[in-house]
């Protein structure tokens, strides 16, 4: 098969962040094939893929497209080239149509005005062809993510791309989202077109890509025909080490009720009610998982759990104790623990150092100040304490945080909201954007934690996490919640269906529909 | 230890590249005004930081000094005070500038970015003012003095401790209350702190131009004015009194407001770096979600940094009348000393011994640019070199990277990545 891109030698240095994230990379793809690109967070696989889209300039190497040597300096030289990228964020105007989105900058018109019927037609032919069904004339800000993405990808086709770049573009879907996307990027393989395909979670590698290549700290380490490697080798490959992917646990021993929501009403941002009448129970030594697309109101439940938003109906009460109204400091004396979503904004604040970071739940109690004055000895102990009993590298007390990798940071979040052993602990996206390390280390702690007592409130749009780490697991769609299932029981179809609405008594059929 | 030094060094050689290139850019104007700019900013550093006679920026240094049997002989010249050295007049603007500065800062640290210090700064100021003089008249009332000059010794001296006491409590206590108007509209209804304390200081000039060419109106002396404070409020300069045979001191008004203002400074940065109320301050203007997030009741910590930063404001207004003025005069409303002080905490980067240093730099700088206007040269070009230098000054991130740039060039490549050393 002739090559549809090759990479040679790439190299990238960001002098700001000091880091070399593209060190001497190979890089090679076959015409009509699958390609995964597959790395730890970091490993330099958006960088390298922004290379060959001409967004970021390389230090050096050169890139081969279609076998000849090209120069590619903006996304329009790459455009030219055939090539056409998904970014891991969507670039998309939301209060746009689809129609309007797709063929943004390449308006058909007639001496300069648009026509919005030609619009939508050229759109709907473009969107029957590829076999992606869209509605041209919904508006963006509308429909769901994966109609979004949908829409993204036909934007590349319609410039012509044959070459697709997607920047973890499974993150955001559903189940059946995902498989119905593979099924996309099956077929435009079949034309002829190649897929570059960038993710971090193996098994996906295993059902949607042909080749495989892996990268490690800015290093291409290997490419392997998928049918070669398994799930195991790919892991190692990319931690460079051995991996435990499979969390090891015991069977709950539940106690007694520790956090209880009854008919919790919560308004998400602009007022509109995010979380209607959720009601739920979770028992000290046990991890009650909560599914759900994103979106769908587990973080407004979060944050009125932990005190964050005004609750507008319902009650809350903690270890019997009502905290419906209560503010978050109390929550936290009598045994609250927050891991938030947004460790960056929320969970620490990265313009300090680390001992103002692990105080901040602490500060106000003996030994950390007295009369109003911080006692620095004390707070520097437990700055120490924390980096030592979760492996924190590179942190060091008194210094910066804001260098530390997300593993790091969510190290030091952890270590801060585990000590002084919480009775419940609240816990949104405990391991996004972390790597296979780090995750096995956040996924080990939660399980101690319930081991020694703690209830634990886990909400993760992973469902491989939820299905691994949860006792019971709760379903949110549209704020409500769908269905509790016990985790012996579950599998992902049925979740699956439960997350995108659905209910399982009656429609069986709708695992079997994709 | 050495990572301190390390760090003070880093933290110093942004500044003065901004300053060195300000001055670089700057000569381009000077040259066009037709002078040679070596010799204009010569004379510019000497007028802004220089002792009698000084010249050359060695002058600045060392100074020759005629010796009383005729013969030249060299003198230390920050210490050479004859006919009064320059930078008497700079601590003199300093103290007012360190205060507003540190006013600014407490609200930035609080993420609240509010300029109104130079409302506060007015407010303040004419309430001492109207203090230094009422308050004293009431006082020899009850003690029915007819003449201020024929007072018991002992009273006066009560008062001498007392009235200046109470004027900077009340200027202080106008500012603080000022400030919160901005903040709590903030808190409750999320108005932009920036745009109100623009509006305040609009309002705030109004207000006191009003008072002062109506109701406070002493005479009718062609500029309007306040009535002078009374002797007992005036806390007196040095060349009037502590260390009136200092001939160092002789230009200047400066007095014991440097020591209040440094002296406030070291509290204030004791309260910020040192204090829970500071802490929760900090943390809420670092990000306000993880403030609250770690349950730091973040409204009230806004609320606390605006009324401290609003007394800060007060106060230099306080001092700048009790200790400089005696008065204000029409016109004074724009001073400008809460605007600068805005400048002086962006370039000193919010830090407390910064704050000190560039407010004395800047006072240098403004003094030394308004000077040149005695030369031939147009008044206005003292301000452009002084805009250019912020202007470096604020591009610290240009400079950071430069210096990144520089050193990653000139350093042998190691492999730089984070993770390598920490990895398992
Ligand atoms: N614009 C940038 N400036 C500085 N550093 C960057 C930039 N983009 C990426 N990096 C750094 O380069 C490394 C690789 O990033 P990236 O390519 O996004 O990794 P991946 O997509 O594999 O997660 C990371 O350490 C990241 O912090
Ligand atoms: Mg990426």
């Amino acid at each position: 098969m002739p090559l549809a891109v090759d990479m040679r030698h790439i190299r990238k240095f960001f002098p700001s962040s000091s880091v070399l994230a593209c060190d001497d990379v190979d890089f090679a793809v076959e015409q009509g094939e699958v390609h995964a690109l597959v790395g730890e967070n970091g490993a330099g696989k958006t960088t390298l893929m922004n290379i060959l889209y001409g967004l970021v300039a390389p230090d050096a190497g050169q890139i081969f497209v279609h076998e000849k040597l090209s120069h590619i300096a903006h996304p329009n030289d790459a455009i030219k080239l055939g090539i056409g990228m998904v970014h891991q964020h969507f670039k998309l105007v939301p209060s746009f149509t689809i129609a309007q989105n797709i063929l943004l900058g390449i308006e058909p018109n007639q001496a300069g005005f648009i026509n919005n019927n030609d619009e939508a037609d050229i759109v709907r032919r473009l969107s029957e062809s590829f076999g992606l069904p869209v509605n041209p004339n919904a508006r963006v800000a509308d429909v769901s993510v994966g109609m979004q993405q949908r829409v993204e990808i036909l934007k590349t086709l319609q410039r012509n791309a044959q070459i697709l770049i997607l920047d973890e573009p499974t993150a955001v879907l559903t189940p059946q989202e995902v498989r119905e996307l593979y099924t996309v990027i099956r077929k435009l393989a079949d034309d002829g077109r190649t897929v570059i395909l960038i993710t971090h979670k193996l098994l996906e590698v295993k059902e949607a890509a042909d080749r495989v290549s892996i990268m490690r700290r800015g290093r291409m380490v290997a490419t392997h025909s998928v049918a070669d490697v398994t799930v195991r080798e790919m892991a190692n490959l990319m931690v460079g080490r051995e991996v435990i992917l499979r969390v090891d646990k015991s069977p709950a021993t539940p106690g007694d009720v520790v956090l209880k929501a009854d008919n919790l009403l919560v308004a998400g941002a602009g007022g509109m009610p995010a979380v209607f009448g959720v009601s739920l129970e979770v028992r000290a030594g046990e991890i009650l998982g909560i599914a759900g697309v994103s979106g769908n109101g587990q973080t407004e439940l979060v944050e009125a759990i932990t005190g964050l938003r005004p609750v507008e109906g319902g009650t809350i009460s903690l270890l019997g104790q009502d905290i419906t109204h209560a503010s978050v400091r109390k929550r936290r004396e009598i045994g609250l623990a927050h891991v938030p979503e947004d460790r960056m904004e929320v969970g620490l604040n990265l313009k300090t150092n680390l001992d103002e970071n692990v105080v901040v739940t602490h500060y106000q109690d003996d030994p950390y100040s007295k009369r109003g004055i911080l006692r620095l000895p004390p707070i520097r102990k437990l700055a120490q304490q924390i980096v030592d009993a979760f492996q924190v590298k590179s942190a060091r007390v008194g210094e910066e945080i804001k260098t530390l990798s997300g593993g790091n940071l969510q190290k030091v979040v952890l270590g801060r909201e585990l000590y002084g052993n919480p009775r419940l602990l609240v816990v949104n996206q405990p391991t996004r954007g972390l790597d296979v390390g780090s995750i096995e280390f956040v996924h080990r702690t939660l399980i101690e934690e319930r081991d020694s007592g703690a209830a634990i409130l886990l909400v993760s749009v992973e469902l491989d996490e939820i299905l691994s780490l949860s006792d019971r697991i709760a379903v949110m769609f549209r704020g409500r919640i769908m269905d509790v299932l016990d985790a012996e029981a579950a599998n992902e179809q049925d979740i699956g269906v439960l997350m995108a609405g659905g209910s399982l008594e009656t429609e069986p059929a709708a695992a079997q529909k994709v | 230890m050495v990572n301190r030094l390390r760090q003070t060094f880093k933290s110093l050689s942004i500044p003065v590249l901004a300053v060195i290139l300000g001055l670089i850019v700057s000569s381009f104007f000077v040259l066009m005004a037709g002078t040679d700019p070596a010799q204009t900013y010569q004379r510019m550093f000497c007028e802004g930081f220089g002792s009698k006679g000084c010249q050359t920026f060695s002058d600045l240094l060392v100074v020759q000094v005629e010796t009383e049997d005729g013969g030249v002989s060299s003198v230390f010249a920050p210490f050479y005070g004859v006919g009064g050295h320059r930078m008497a007049v700079v601590l003199e603007r300093a103290t007012l500038l360190i205060l507003t500065a540190l006013s600014a800062t407490v609200a930035f640290k609080a993420g609240l970015f509010s300029i109104g210090m130079d409302g506060q700064f007015v407010l303040g100021a004419i309430t001492v003012a109207f203090f230094g003089y009422w308050l004293p008249t009431q006082v020899y009332m009850l003690a029915g003095v007819s003449d201020p000059g024929a007072a018991p010794q002992a009273l006066l001296s009560v008062m001498h401790v007392l009235i200046p006491l109470v004027c900077i409590g009340l200027a202080m206590a106008v500012g603080a209350v000022y400030s919160w108007i901005a903040g709590y509209l903030k808190v409750k209804l999320n108005v932009n702190e920036l745009i109100s304390t623009i509006i305040l200081n609009a309002i705030a000039v109004q207000i006191v131009n009003y008072l002062v060419r109506y109701p406070l109106r002493s005479d009718f002396n062609s500029t309007a004015r306040t009535q002078r404070i009374d002797d007992t409020a005036w806390l007196i300069p040095f060349n009037r009194g502590l260390f009136q045979d200092v001939e160092w001191f002789s230009g200047a008004r400066l007095g014991i407001g440097i020591i209040i203002a440094i002296l406030v400074a070291v509290l204030i940065w004791f309260f910020l770096w040192r204090s829970t109320a500071g802490y929760e301050q900090r943390m809420a203007g670092g990000s306000r979600r993880f403030a609250r997030f770690g349950g730091i009741p973040s409204e009230r910590a806004a609320l606390r940094a605006m009324l401290l930063s609003g007394a800060l404001s007060g106060l230099a207004g306080a001092l700048a009348i009790l200790g400089i003025e005696r008065r204000v005069i029409d016109g004074y409303a724009t001073s400008g000393f809460g605007f600068d002080g805005v400048l002086v905490a962006i370039l000193a980067r919010e830090s407390v011994p910064g704050i000190i240093l560039v407010a004395m730099f800047f006072a240098g700088l403004q003094q030394g640019a308004t000077n040149l206007q005695f030369g031939d040269l147009p008044r206005q070009l003292g301000g452009i070199i002084i805009a250019f230098i912020i202007l470096f000054s604020s591009m610290e991130n240009f400079f950071r990277d430069l210096i990144t740039r520089i050193q990653t060039r000139l350093r042998p490549r190691k492999t730089p990545y984070p993770n390598e050393a920490g990895a398992p």
